[in-house]
């Protein structure tokens, strides 16, 4: 069996998770990378917590085995640390700043610093995005997704799998609005 | 879903649910009929946009799994390829025709889709509808994942038609929700635009007791020619060494992990390994000859021990005994959807080779859960609240009888109004029982619109009948919501994008024998209270079934809708000074685009407020306002958008 790069996306439903792993798909594609990618749809996606597992190379399965992600991409702290045991010891995750609260009565969140203090001291590497907030201020309030994708891209943690322009082709195929998307991209990578 | 009509020749990456509706397109599939529902839902819908664009094939939602059953048969039997889709508790409800379509045969070929639910991402069971082939005598083709879901229901449609008998194609969640790279073939444009005629066959096809007698007896001898073929079906194979002493047999997607884990652990050349795409039924002779050679067998299955249960009466029966391990006694458990790690783990135990699962990460913090909610702006929060006012001013003490739908989050805080949820149609179903039996409570049956087109209507002809004291409240949001905004009966637009006939709810009703029938709006909470204080009062009363229909469009296809006529909702804003803090907003009515600032007031994410105007009806201060007149076409969109 050969290499594969394990991806564990996290978020809420409704922030284009979903759609960042068909970005990510039809990048892989594009590159000639075989990708299987599993996903959250119906009931758990009404404003729930979702999962999305990407697996670049010589995948087989559908899901990533607890333990063995690579990378992270969460568009939010709280979903970061409830999928973090699908990461390995020292993998990168790549947190969004902002805390999305789950809508219940009541309920207080801990904050992103308590969420990334206790990533850290589990054992990974983090690096926290204002993707949401750069998003609105590049005037795409929706594209935290693709900017977050940049960022991580950035990093080179895709490199033999995936590149740049893999990811632009890609967000042609798939996404509405393929400039502005693609702007966003390009200022995440620049930034990240 | 335009990557179902990709030009032939190309790679795409597709959801294995696409991949299986342009399977059925390259097949020449001619008939296809659905009611939606998760993981099933996107076969339809690639299958619609097809039709939509290439004519053909015919396809269409049908009130139910039941009927879209009946349909698919009768165009079977007229001679066309037919298939019809559902999620696997809808064969629940399509298994009355299931059970004698192989009695019968079929003359074209027809195929059934079950997505099943392993880990029950959206259900209400595990259920393993690969026991349905062994009941009904129907064989099951299983892709081995999304890789294969193409070329499977391609070739479950060619088996139906060697065989001229009924064919189910099991898909699970992890299938037809999984995206991957497919090689495109030709649609054949030919087979999807075809026209069949019935011929009868009197004896064949009426089941009455001396055909159907005649007909079982040829079943029974049917299956066993069938399970013979079935031993060199292209989708069963053998890969490894033939001399290997363990046998790993993977069925379905449980080949992919089995396959992986053997990689995993460096066993490709120290196991053999079984891939069975036809576990139903199992095709004896191959497991036959290749547990003859081995002393221990690994069975990786996705759901029960459907394929491990058949292995072990095979064995027995030629007196082979061999260690079998899987799931009836472990090391996989019954339980839950396979993952990676249980059957590396399970593997390793077997294989009897060291195997330490990897220490992952553990935060060490308390997360607050995060359910599924009602979207900011859904209609059926206002709902919820208008009746929790109404039921206490009336003081009944209620049962609510929930059903499925996107109102079944009203099980979650705040509002707990769901206290029974059992299947389609459940809500009616159990208000029945319970109305002739309780004291002093009143049953209160809550219902979608296409819930209740799909299982409610007999539900309601007996409550009539029988003179059931019972509240149905009718959520009619105007969609099938919860599965991606299908039409449906009451819509007036077939899934092809056609005009259709669109049933009034209130008629139904009406022409049921109801005789207390009311129509509100659900964006309005007063008048919500005031109409079911009303209603129970009549039940209470009257001791008859009462119906009250709440109408507003799902906000998500209202928003969707306005995008597309170039309308603009207003969002809206707290008036800081007016805020008293209390809370009721983002407490008793919870609306996730309202949350507290540190000073406990309430603010609104413009982000997720969708204009929706509830707020403002909740508020005892009068701290919401749009921040500008909502135009009156968002108002009007808002209780009458519908599916295109």
């Amino acid at each position: 069996m050969g290499r594969v790069l394990n991806l564990v996306l996290a978020g809420v439903g409704g922030q284009g998770i979903v759609s960042l792993a068909n970005v990510i798909a039809n990048a892989a594609l594009h590159r000639g990378t075989n990708v299987v990618v599993a996903e959250t749809h119906g009931l758990s996606q009404r404003g729930g917590s979702v999962i999305v597992h990407v697996r670049l190379g010589d995948a087989e399965a559908p899901l990533i085995p607890v333990g063995e992600g690579d990378i992270m991409i969460a568009l939010d702290p709280l979903e970061a640390a409830r999928y973090a045991h699908y990461l390995k010891q020292g993998a990168l995750a790549y947190v969004e700043q902002k805390v999305t609260p789950p809508p219940l009565p009541g309920v207080k969140p801990p904050s992103t610093e308590e969420v990334v203090r206790s990533l850290e001291e589990a054992g990974l590497r983090v690096r926290v995005v204002p993707a949401i907030r750069r998003a609105q201020e590049l005037g795409n309030p929706l594209g935290a997704n693709v900017y977050m994708l940049g960022a991580a891209m950035a990093s080179g943690v895709f490199d033999g799998y995936l590149g740049p322009e893999d990811v632009e082709a890609a967000i042609k195929l798939v996404l509405k609005k393929p400039e502005k998307n693609i702007r966003l991209f390009r200022a995440a990578l620049a930034e990240g | 879903m335009k990557e179902v009509l990709a030009p032939p020749g190309s790679r795409v990456i597709m959801l294995g649910n696409v991949a299986i509706a342009r399977g059925a397109l390259e097949y020449g599939v001619a008939f296809a009929s659905a009611y939606p529902g998760t993981p099933s839902t996107e076969i339809t819908e690639a299958l619609s946009y097809a039709s939509r664009l290439l004519g053909a094939p015919y396809v269409e939602w049908s009130s139910n799994e039941k009927v879209a059953l009946e349909g698919a048969i009768g165009a079977a039997l007229a001679g066309v390829p037919a298939m019809a889709s559902m999620k696997h508790v809808g064969v629940n409800v399509a298994a009355d025709p299931l059970f004698s379509v192989g009695y019968m045969g079929v003359p074209a070929s027809l195929v059934i889709v079950s997505a099943d639910d392993p880990g029950m991402w959206s259900s209400q069971n595990e259920q393993d509808n690969r026991i349905y082939g062994i009941h009904a005598y129907i064989p099951v083709v299983e892709p081995a994942g999304a890789q294969e879901a193409k070329r499977a229901v391609i070739e479950a449609f060619k088996l139906s038609e060697k065989w001229g008998h009924p064919v189910i194609l099991r898909s699970t969640t992890r299938i037809g929700h999984t995206r991957v790279p497919v090689e495109t073939g030709e649609i054949n444009l030919e087979g999807i635009k075809r026209k069949g005629k019935f011929e009868k066959n009197t004896e064949r096809y009426t089941l009455v007791p001396a055909h159907a007698r005649k007909l079982r007896e040829e079943l029974v001898e049917k299956w066993e020619r069938i399970r013979e073929d079935l031993a060199s079906h292209p989708l069963n194979w053998v890969e490894g060494p033939e001399d290997a002493k363990l046998l790993v047999v993977g069925a379905g997607l449980g080949y992919r992990y089995a396959k992986e884990a053997l990689a995993r652990l460096g066993l490709e050349d120290k196991a053999r390994l079984l891939k069975i795409g036809t576990p139903v039924p199992l095709p004896r002779k191959l497991i036959v000859e290749e547990a003859s050679r081995a002393d221990k067998i690994f069975v990786v299955e996705e759901g029960d021990p459907v394929v491990e249960s058949q292995i072990k009466e095979a064995l027995y029966d030629e007196k082979i005994i061999v260690d079998i391990h899987g799931k009836e006694k472990g090391p996989i458990r019954r339980t839950g959807e396979l993952t990676l790690d249980n059957v590396t783990a399970g593997l390793a135990r077997v294989a009897g080779v060291p195997y330490e699962a990897p220490q992952p990460p553990r935060p060490r913090i308390s997360l607050p859960p995060r359910p599924p909610v009602l979207c900011a702006g859904c209609p059926y929060r206002a709902v919820f609240y208008a009746l929790r006012r109404a039921v206490g001013k009336a003081r009944v003490r209620p049962i609510y009888n929930g059903d499925i739908g996107c109102y079944s989050l009203g099980v979650n805080p705040p509002f707990q109004m769901q206290d029974t949820i059992v299947e389609m149609g459940g809500s009616i179903g159990l208000a029945n029982g319970m109305s002739h039996t309780v004291e002093g409570q009143i049953p209160i049956a809550i219902i979608g619109d296409s819930t209740f087109f799909h299982a409610g209507l007999p539900g309601l002809a007996n409550a009539v009948y029988n003179r059931a004291p019972m509240l149905v409240v009718v959520l009619d949001n105007r969609t099938t919501a919860m599965t991606g905004h299908q039409p449906h009966p009451g819509i007036g637009v077939t899934a092809r994008g056609e005009p259709g006939y669109s049933i009034d709810i209130v008629d139904a009703a009406r022409g049921l024998g109801v005789e207390y029938v009311k129509v509100i709006d659900a964006f309005n909470i007063k008048e919500g209270e005031e109409e079911f204080y009303k209603a129970l009062e009549y039940v209470k009363k009257e001791g008859k079934p009462a119906l009250v229909v709440a109408r507003g469009a799902c906000i998500l296809l209202a928003i969707a809708n306005a995008r597309r006529m170039g309308v603009k909702y207003t969002v809206y804003t707290v008036d800081l000074d007016k805020c008293t803090a209390c809370g009721l907003c983002y407490k008793a009515f919870n609306c996730p685009a309202i949350y507290p600032g540190d000073d406990g007031k309430a603010r609104i994410d413009p982000l997720l407020c969708t204009g929706c105007g509830e707020c403002a009806q909740i508020c005892p201060f009068d701290a919401f306002h749009p921040v500008e007149e909502p135009p009156e076409e968002w108002l009007r969109i808002m209780r009458t958008a519908k599916p295109m």
